[in-house]
């Protein structure tokens, strides 16, 4: 009995140690298989990562695609900056047009002016010919007048015996009150003319006086000139000065028209003004000569292999633009080109091609 | 939130390492006590186990180097015992046997070719000293080594003490300076906080002292590992340092306590010894792991923490490289990490200089090439380690292995 159950112990031993053996054995493989292809996809891993690296190291025919949003930050900016611009323009062309039209008025205003001023020196030698003609004779006739009305006063001495004489005849009675009354009368009126005409010797003088030197009527229409003149010059600066503005104000307008144009060349410009859907892609400066215009685009697997058509190169924008590498994730320096694409799927993939399949399949 | 979560468990392991050596540096200089009162009155009997396996002439140097030790020779022998060497190692063993005859050597001879791990179990058969001084058959040792080593011992509950290891051969190659560097830094920095605990989590096997009987109460679980059948012969020094701890000893590292190792000085020596340390860690995070709540309860947290956090970062360093590298491939080509890596070599190298001129780095523009090397380290260490846990091979000494006419021999 004891001998029986020593023999079994050893055999449940040696079953169990065959078992844990047979455990053993099988986690091991299975651990080798898991090994094995684990190691040979660590390997292909790092091959590939460095195939990966190379080959866009020395790629030069790839492009990112880049989706562009009319929501973007970039595309929000370029709409506000060309809305401010045609804003700007036409604020621009309002004040032009105002100037032209002060610039107008004023010329006028100067035309009318400068066309007084012959009319006024006409004027002033018509009158200083006239006044030097008249002035001269009535200088001469001053002269008569004032020679005449000597005489008349030596005459009116006289006629104040002759009005004693008359009261005399009255009182002698030998002429009537009537007869007294007309004679006395005479002698008042010739008193009378000889007053006015020492008034008109006067005048006369006087006359002259203006006639023969300058008076201050003259003066005032020198100043008159004067002014004239000098609102003429004032419009002369106002409208060389708006003119000046004018023409600033018509190179700006052009200035920002060209600056429109400009944008209007730009992706940005594009999506901004909305319809249809639009695909871009990066392209590096190394990579230029891959882009061109028409030319097909190709996305491959894995970003290289099993490479098919989808698309062309629809446009190219001159304009810089920084992005991230792909692959190496540092930043460079290139341009956007727009592309044709039958599929939008294309437009995802994290590189393109151009021209050409780059490892030929 | 998987990157988040690997970058977050990196800058934690990181965070951890950056801590360890600023705490190394303030423990240094400002706390005695993470040192341990050592005393020299101390003398137990002592035997230096040397395994040895393809080491030729070496072996002869470091039975030399033992001879001049300042320990009473009649407190220590030298038991060097040979894995079956394709070389003429075990002829040098016996020549320093007939040669130095001012200490007692006794050699033998394995049956067949057993790893490391069971050769010193082997040699620990013909001693009976208090105190197993287990060595690597290609270094050389200070004569104060021993003494230093059993000094420690003073304290009672003192289970594992190692000894600092320095560079043979720092100027042989980009290689080894930087591994002067590493190893200067590691053992003088990085061992100091688990010195300040007791809890050093491997005390290298180039110079590893351990209590008799702990020795033999772990031996058994040294005999018996395996990996799926596969006897583990890798990492015993690792395997002793950790069953140490588990069973309540303290573990340290004196600094005092000097040896000089050769280093690779090829990059694919170098890559073999770090894969076959890279499995012995990864075998000892999943063996942590499996017995968490036994290390939690009986391990100081320190030790715990660097039980996980070393194994991990590695892991996850592996993960965060891969997360790098297809992320942003270039940015390792930054100045930065070359920057960093040149600064912390300068100080270092001018340290060592100083402290250490022995093992002196002529050229302290060498430690730039470190970046590289972690790269390729982080990236394909800890996966080939992963997925060659079945591995027997050492790696380093690998040469064909004669065919040992007579038995297990021992004189």
């Amino acid at each position: 009995m004891a001998t029986q159950a020593a023999n079994t112990v050893p055999a449940e031993t040696k079953k169990s140690k065959v078992r844990q053996s047979l455990h053993y054995k099988m986690v091991l493989t299975l651990y080798r298989v898991f090994a094995l292809a684990m190691l040979y996809l660590v390997l292909a891993g790092i091959l590939a990562y460095a195939w990966v690296m190379g080959f866009y190291a020395v790629n030069s025919s790839w492009a990112a695609p880049v989706i562009l949003s009319a929501a973007d930050e970039k595309s929000l900016a370029f709409r506000e900056q060309l809305v401010t611009s045609q804003q700007t323009i036409e604020d621009v062309k309002v004040d032009l047009q105002k100037m032209q039209s002060g610039i107008a008025e004023m010329s006028k205003h100067r035309a009318a002016l400068l066309a007084l001023e012959p009319q006024l020196q006409e004027a002033i030698a018509r009158e200083h010919s006239h006044n030097r003609a008249t002035g001269q004779q009535l200088a001469t006739l001053d002269t008569q007048k004032q020679a005449d009305n000597s005489k008349t006063q030596s005459v009116l001495a006289q006629l104040k015996e002759v009005e004693s004489n008359i009261h005399n005849d009255l009182a002698a009675g030998l002429i009537t009150k009537g007869d007294a009354a007309t004679q006395l009368s005479a002698l008042n009126q010739a008193e009378s003319s000889y007053t006015d005409s020492k008034i008109a010797e006067v005048l006369l003088t006087d006359n002259v006086l203006q006639k023969t030197t300058t008076g201050t009527d003259s003066l005032d229409v020198l100043e008159k000139q004067a002014e004239l003149r000098s609102e003429a010059a004032q419009l002369d600066v106002a409208i060389n000065v708006a003119q000046k503005e004018l023409q600033e104000d018509t190179r700006q307008i052009d200035r920002l028209r060209e600056a429109i144009t400009t944008a209007k060349q730009s992706p940005y410009y594009l999506i901004a003004s909305g319809g249809q859907t639009l695909y871009f892609a990066f392209v590096p400066y190394d990579n230029t000569a891959s882009a061109v215009a028409g030319s097909a685009i190709y996305d491959c697997y894995f970003n290289m292999v099993v490479c098919r058509k989808v698309g062309d190169v629809k446009q190219i924008f001159t304009g810089e633009q920084q992005a991230i590498h792909p692959i190496f994730k540092t930043q460079i320096r290139g341009f956007l080109i727009q592309m044709d694409l039958n599929g939008k799927e294309s437009a995802k993939s994290r590189t393109v091609f151009l021209g050409r399949k780059p490892i030929l399949f | 939130m998987a990157p988040v979560l690997l970058w977050l468990i990196m800058v934690l392991c990181l965070l951890v390492s950056v801590v360890k050596y600023v705490m190394g540096i303030i423990l240094k200089v400002s706390f005695p006590s993470a040192k341990v009162q050592k005393d020299y009155s101390y003398q137990p009997t002592v035997s230096v186990l040397m395994p040895c396996f393809n080491e030729g002439k070496t072996v002869y140097e470091t039975i030399e180097s033992i001879s001049k030790s300042n320990y009473p020779p009649e407190k220590f022998d030298v038991i060097a015992q040979d894995d079956c060497s394709a070389d003429d190692s075990y002829e040098w063993m016996l020549k320093a046997q007939r040669d130095f005859t001012n200490i007692r050597i006794r050699t033998g001879r394995n049956a067949a070719n057993s790893g490391k791990a069971r050769t010193v179990c082997n040699a620990m058969e013909q001693s009976s000293a208090e105190i197993i001084i287990s060595i690597d058959s290609d270094c050389i040792f200070h004569p104060d080594a021993i003494a230093e080593l059993t000094a420690c011992f003073s304290e009672a509950h003192m289970g594992s003490v190692g000894g600092r290891v320095g560079v043979r051969n720092p100027n042989d190659s980009v290689i080894t300076a930087i591994q002067a560097v590493i190893y200067y830094s590691a053992f003088q920095l990085y061992k100091i906080p688990e010195n300040w605990t007791r809890s050093v989590c491997c005390i290298s096997g180039c110079l590893f002292a351990i209590r008799r009987e702990l020795l033999q109460e772990i031996e058994p679980a040294i005999r018996a590992r395996h990996w799926f059948g596969i006897p583990v012969n890798q990492g015993e020094d690792r395997f002793l340092t950790h069953q140490t701890l588990l069973r309540g000893y303290g573990t340290y590292i004196n600094n005092d306590a000097l040896c000089w190792t050769t280093v690779p000085n090829t990059l694919s020596v170098l890559f073999k010894q770090q894969l076959r340390w890279r499995r012995s860690i990864v075998r000892d995070f999943f063996y942590t792991l499996k017995t968490l709540p036994q290390h939690v309860w009986k391990l100081h947290p320190n030790a715990v923490w660097t039980l996980i956090l070393t194994p991990l970062g590695a892991l996850v360093g592996f993960l965060v490289v891969i997360t790098a590298l297809t992320s942003d491939p270039l940015a390792w080509a930054g100045p930065v990490p070359l920057v960093v890596a040149l600064g912390i070599g300068a100080v270092l190298t001018w340290v060592i200089k100083k402290y250490s001129a022995r093992e002196a780095v002529a050229h302290p523009l060498a430690f730039g090439a470190y970046v590289a090397w972690s790269l390729v380290s982080s990236l394909l260490l800890t996966p080939l380690a992963l997925l060659t846990m079945d591995s027997a091979d050492w790696g380093t000494r690998t040469k064909e292995v004669s065919e040992v006419a007579v038995g297990d021999t021992s004189s």
